[in-house]
């Protein structure tokens, strides 16, 4: 956890992690993952959900709408048993749009019973090492005791995909 | 996890203090010196660490002690651990769909198939 003085003042909780990846792949390719349609839909969201983009706008300040749907059984009665809508409208924003070098995508997370809106951003970089693609993700996670136990929800449901998909 | 973990340090004064009893056990004098901060507002940040579980105190004749206690540092590691790992198994299915993707483009370009 790295201490970050740029959110003194705010009273946000956070706290800010990096993650980095190589993928032997171009850059072009990875930032498409990101910035379309079909590439956003192709991997965004929780184990058991998928995505339905309605807008993505890919310039600076443009908009990214997307439903997060439920969809696996288990994932469907998770959010029923947390009183969760099986489909959620969610909203961001592309803050920093520069092809195939950097992206800041802001979400508004809105529908946590209980909590006042915030933003939760994402920093994505990208570069070109030899003949791969490194992207480095900066996040910068909100934590409230609801939303940790939904990531945590998702990340257990995450670890038994991954566990089916290497046959572990 | 309880919110009360987060919003404890969320406080950059308290972070400060944190800071300061980081090198161990220290009487509230050394403290102001350490942090930089008027000794009433020690004291108060002092009494939220401890409500908190952050910090415990003890007596020593006229004086008293406080020092770090580890639980409320290792739930943060805990939540912070299940966090990246929740985006690590996201880059995971990101790098299946970049390769889907790739066999995908390379199918299409094979010429006559």
């Amino acid at each position: 956890m790295s201490d970050t003085d740029s959110n003194a003042g705010t009273g946000a909780p956070q706290a800010i992690m990096v993650i980095e990846r190589t993928y032997p792949a171009g850059v072009e390719e990875l930032w498409a993952l990101w910035t379309t349609k079909a590439g956003f839909e192709s991997w965004w969201g929780p184990e058991g959900f998928r995505v339905e983009v309605h807008t993505l706008d890919g310039r600076p300040g443009g908009v990214l709408e997307y439903d997060m749907i439920a969809e696996a059984p288990e994932a469907i009665a998770a959010m029923k048993t947390m009183g969760q809508p099986l489909s959620h409208g969610t909203r961001g924003t592309f803050a920093e749009f520069r092809p195939h070098e950097r992206l800041r995508l802001v979400h508004v997370i809105d529908f946590i019973p209980g909590t006042e809106p915030y933003d939760s951003v994402i920093e994505v970089g990208f570069s070109t090492v030899g003949d791969r693609a490194r992207m480095v993700v900066t996040l910068h996670p909100h934590i409230d005791p609801h939303w940790t136990r939904m990531s945590i929800e998702g990340f257990k449901s995450q670890l038994t995909k991954l566990d089916t998909r290497f046959g572990m | 996890m309880h919110l009360d973990t987060f919003e404890t340090l969320a406080d950059p004064t308290r972070r400060r203090i944190v800071d300061a009893l980081r090198g161990g056990e220290r009487q509230v004098n050394d403290i102001v010196l350490q942090a930089g901060i008027h000794q009433s507002g020690v004291s108060r940040h002092l009494r939220i660490l401890h409500e908190a579980g952050f910090v415990s105190v003890r007596p020593e004749g006229q004086r008293r002690l406080y020092a770090l206690r580890p639980e409320p540092f290792r739930q943060l590691e805990t939540w912070l651990a299940g966090y990246r790992q929740l985006w690590e198994a996201r880059l995971d299915r990101f790098g299946v769909a970049l390769e889907q993707r790739r066999a995908k483009d390379a199918t299409d370009e094979e010429p006559g198939s």
